[in-house]
C-alpha cells in the first residue's frame, strides 16, 4: 500500500440546493493516512462539500469516488464500512447510553440482525479509549456537555473503523483541552493509514494540524495547498475579508498567525 | 452491560401484566372468586384443575364474556405502546403517538361511513373493517402527501398529519349530522372507545394484526435505533432511510388501525407507556419495545377494569379514562421537557 494511494476524489462536483447552485466545479483528492483541512466564510458550502461526499447529496454534475470507484455503486452497507461522517449536528435521544451510542457504529458491519461479536465489542471500546470518553460510557447522552456528545459521535464513527473519515466541525463545541485532544486522536487515526477530512472554523488551529488546506468560498475551491500558503493568499484575505500576517516564531515549527479587520 | 435494576423491569412488567389480567377476568359487575378462576382456566389448557369450580354460570361469563375483553384490552394496549415508541423514535420526539400519523381520525371518518351507509348493522365487522381502512387510509395520504414535495421532512409529516386529521374530522362531523339519530349512538360508543361486547372473533383478528405487526417491528429494532440518530446519520450508517421509515410507517398504522378497529379511540397510551418506561429500560428497541408492550398491555386491562368496576350504574368510556389519566400525563411530560430544553 503506497502512502499516496487516492480514498477518495471529485470530479468536477456541482451540488444544486432548489434551484440554486451551492458548490460548482470542486475537484479533490484525499489520499490514505492524510490530514486535509477544509476552511471558508460562513455559506460558504463547506458543510454542502462533506455531504455531497459522503453521498448524502445527489451531485447536479460530476462525481465522486471512494476507493477507486464511483460512490453510488458501491453498496450502502460496504459504502458505511469504508466512509464515516461525524458532524456537530447531532440528534440521538437523550436516554441513549454512550456505550449504546457507540456501538450503533457497528451497524454497517452486522446490519439488522446479526448480534454484535467480540471485535465490535473490542471497536466501541477502542473508540471510547481513543476519544478519551471511556469513563462516560455508561453516562445518558442527555446528561452530557455539548462536547462530551461531540466526542461521542466521533467515536460513533470511529468504531466504524472507516478508511475515510469526514467531519464537519467536529471541534466546534470543545474547550480547548479537548480541541487538543481531539485533533491528537485524529492524527493517531491517520497514522493509522485513514484518510482525514475536515472542516475546521479555527483558522489558526487548521493550520496548526493539517497538512494540507483547501479553501471554499462561493461555492467553489478558490486556494489549495500548504496551510501557510493558503492563508498568506489573497484569496483568503479576500474570501474572510479580513487582514491575515503570519509570523515566524523561532521555537514553533509552523508560523503563528494574527487577523484583523481589513480597512 | 446493563445495571441491575433495569434488567429486572421486563420480568416485573410480565409479573404486574400477569397479576392484572387474573384480576380483570375475576372482578366485574358479578365477582368471579380468584381462585376459582384460576381452577377453570388451568382446566381448560388440560392441566389438573377444577373444571366445575365456577358453576355453569360463572364459567359462562368467564369464558364468553370475561377473557376475550380482558385479552383484548391487552392486545390493543400492547399494540399501541409499541406503535408509540416506534413513533418517538422515528420523529425523534419522545411525545409522539400514533394521532400523530391520523389514525384516530381516519379510522373515526372510516367507522361513521359505515354506520351512514347502514352497513355496520348489515354486515357483521364491516365497523370494524372501515375503521382499519380508513386509519390505513388516513396514513398513507399523510405519507404521499407529505413526501410529494420530493422527500418527505420530519415537520412536514407532522403538520400534513395535523392538515389529514382536521380534514377527516370536518368530514366526520358532516357525516354525523347527516346520519340517522338511532344509528348515531352506535358511532358515538365506538368513538368514545370501548370492550364491552367484544368476543373471541374480535380477538382473533386483533391478534392477527397486532402481533404479526408487533412481532415485525420488533425485527426491525436495530434500523429503529439507527433511525432515532437522525437522517444523516442513519443514512451515513447505510440504512435505506426512505424505505426503512415507509415500512416502519406502514406497520405502525397496520397495528394502531387494528387496535382503534376493535376497541375505538384509546388514546395516550401510546405516549405514555412508552415515556414513562424509557428513562428505566433505556431508548434500544430490543429492550424499550417488548417493555412498552408490557406496560402498555398492563394499562389498558386496568384502564378497561376501571371501566366496569368504578361505577356501579354505567360502564364509563375506556376512551375517555385513559384520556383522564393520559392528558395530565402529556402537560406535565411536557413541561419537563421544555424546562430541560
Amino acid at each position: 500500500m503506497s502512502a499516496r494511494e487516492v480514498r477518495l476524489s471529485a470530479d468536477s462536483l456541482a451540488v444544486d440546493r432548489g434551484k440554486r447552485r451551492v458548490l460548482s466545479d470542486v475537484s479533490l483528492e484525499l489520499f490514505a493516512g492524510e490530514a486535509l483541512v477544509v476552511v471558508g466564510p460562513n455559506a460558504a458550502g463547506k458543510s454542502t462539500l462533506v455531504r455531497a461526499l459522503a453521498g448524502l447529496l445527489e451531485p447536479a454534475a460530476g462525481e465522486v469516488r471512494l476507493c477507486g470507484r464511483a460512490l453510488e455503486s458501491w453498496p450502502r452497507d460496504a459504502r458505511a464500512r469504508l466512509l464515516a461522517l461525524a458532524t456537530s449536528e447531532e440528534e440521538g435521544p437523550d436516554a441513549l447510553r454512550v456505550v449504546d451510542r457507540v456501538a450503533l457504529g457497528r451497524y454497517p458491519h452486522r446490519g439488522p440482525f446479526q448480534a454484535l461479536g467480540e471485535a465490535d465489542h473490542a471497536a466501541v471500546a477502542r473508540a471510547l479509549e481513543q476519544t478519551g470518553i471511556t469513563p462516560l460510557a455508561e453516562r445518558r447522552l442527555g446528561t452530557l456537555s455539548a462536547g462530551e456528545r461531540q466526542l461521542a459521535t466521533l467515536a460513533r464513527g470511529l468504531a466504524q473503523e472507516p478508511r475515510v473519515l469526514l467531519l464537519d466541525e467536529p471541534a466546534a463545541h470543545l474547550d480547548i483541552g479537548h480541541q487538543l485532544q481531539l485533533f491528537r486522536t485524529l492524527d493517531e487515526v491517520r497514522r493509522g493509514g485513514v484518510a482525514v477530512l475536515a472542516v475546521v472554523h479555527d483558522l489558526a488551529r487548521a493550520a496548526q494540524w493539517a497538512e494540507r488546506m483547501l479553501l471554499v468560498a462561493g461555492g467553489r475551491i478558490t486556494a489549495e495547498g500548504a496551510p501557510a500558503l493558503v492563508l498568506g493568499s489573497d484569496a483568503a484575505s479576500r474570501a474572510f475579508g479580513v487582514r491575515i500576517r503570519s509570523h515566524a516564531i523561532p521555537t514553533l515549527p509552523q508560523p503563528h498567525f494574527t487577523f484583523e479587520e481589513a480597512p | 452491560m446493563t445495571s441491575r435494576p433495569s434488567r429486572l423491569v421486563v420480568p416485573a412488567l410480565a409479573g404486574a401484566l400477569f397479576l392484572s389480567l387474573l384480576l380483570a377476568t375475576a372482578a366485574g359487575s358479578v365477582p368471579l372468586s380468584f381462585p376459582g378462576v384460576v381452577e377453570a382456566l388451568l382446566a381448560k389448557l388440560g392441566l389438573p384443575g377444577d373444571a366445575s369450580a365456577l358453576g355453569a354460570t360463572g364459567e359462562t361469563i368467564l369464558f364468553t364474556v370475561r377473557l376475550p375483553r380482558v385479552l383484548l384490552a391487552a392486545l390493543v394496549g400492547g399494540g399501541l405502546a409499541v406503535v408509540g415508541a416506534v413513533l418517538q423514535a422515528v420523529f425523534r420526539n419522545p411525545l409522539a403517538d400514533s394521532g400523530l400519523l391520523g389514525v384516530g381520525a381516519g379510522a373515526a371518518l372510516g367507522a361513521v361511513l359505515a354506520v351512514h351507509l347502514g352497513l355496520a348493522s348489515a354486515v357483521f365487522f364491516a365497523l370494524p373493517l372501515a375503521a382499519f381502512a380508513g386509519a390505513l387510509a388516513a396514513v398513507l395520504a399523510v405519507y404521499f402527501i407529505a413526501g410529494a414535495s420530493g422527500r418527505a421532512s420530519l415537520h412536514g409529516l407532522l403538520l400534513t398529519g395535523i392538515a389529514v386529521s382536521a380534514l377527516a374530522g370536518a368530514l366526520t362531523s358532516v357525516l354525523l349530522v347527516a346520519t340517522e339519530e338511532f344509528r348515531v349512538k352506535t358511532v358515538l360508543f365506538w368513538l368514545a372507545g370501548g370492550l364491552d361486547g367484544r368476543g373471541w372473533t374480535h380477538v382473533q383478528a386483533a391478534a392477527a394484526f397486532v402481533l404479526s405487526g408487533v412481532a415485525l417491528l420488533a425485527l426491525l429494532g436495530r434500523p429503529i435505533d439507527v433511525l432515532s440518530l437522525g437522517e444523516d446519520e442513519a443514512a451515513s450508517l447505510g440504512l435505506p432511510v426512505r424505505a426503512t421509515r415507509l415500512s416502519l410507517l406502514g406497520l405502525a398504522a397496520l397495528v394502531a388501525g387494528a387496535s382503534t378497529a376493535v376497541a375505538g379511540s384509546v388514546p395516550f397510551v401510546g405516549l405514555m407507556a412508552p415515556h414513562a418506561l424509557r428513562p428505566l429500560v433505556g431508548p434500544l428497541s430490543r429492550r424499550l419495545l417488548p417493555a412498552a408492550f408490557l406496560g402498555g398491555a398492563t394499562l389498558v386491562v386496568l384502564a378497561d377494569l376501571g371501566t366496569r368496576t368504578l361505577s356501579a350504574r354505567f360502564e364509563l368510556p375506556l376512551g375517555a379514562l385513559t384520556a383522564c389519566v393520559g392528558a395530565p400525563y402529556f402537560l406535565l411530560a411536557l413541561r419537563a421537557n421544555e424546562g430541560r430544553g
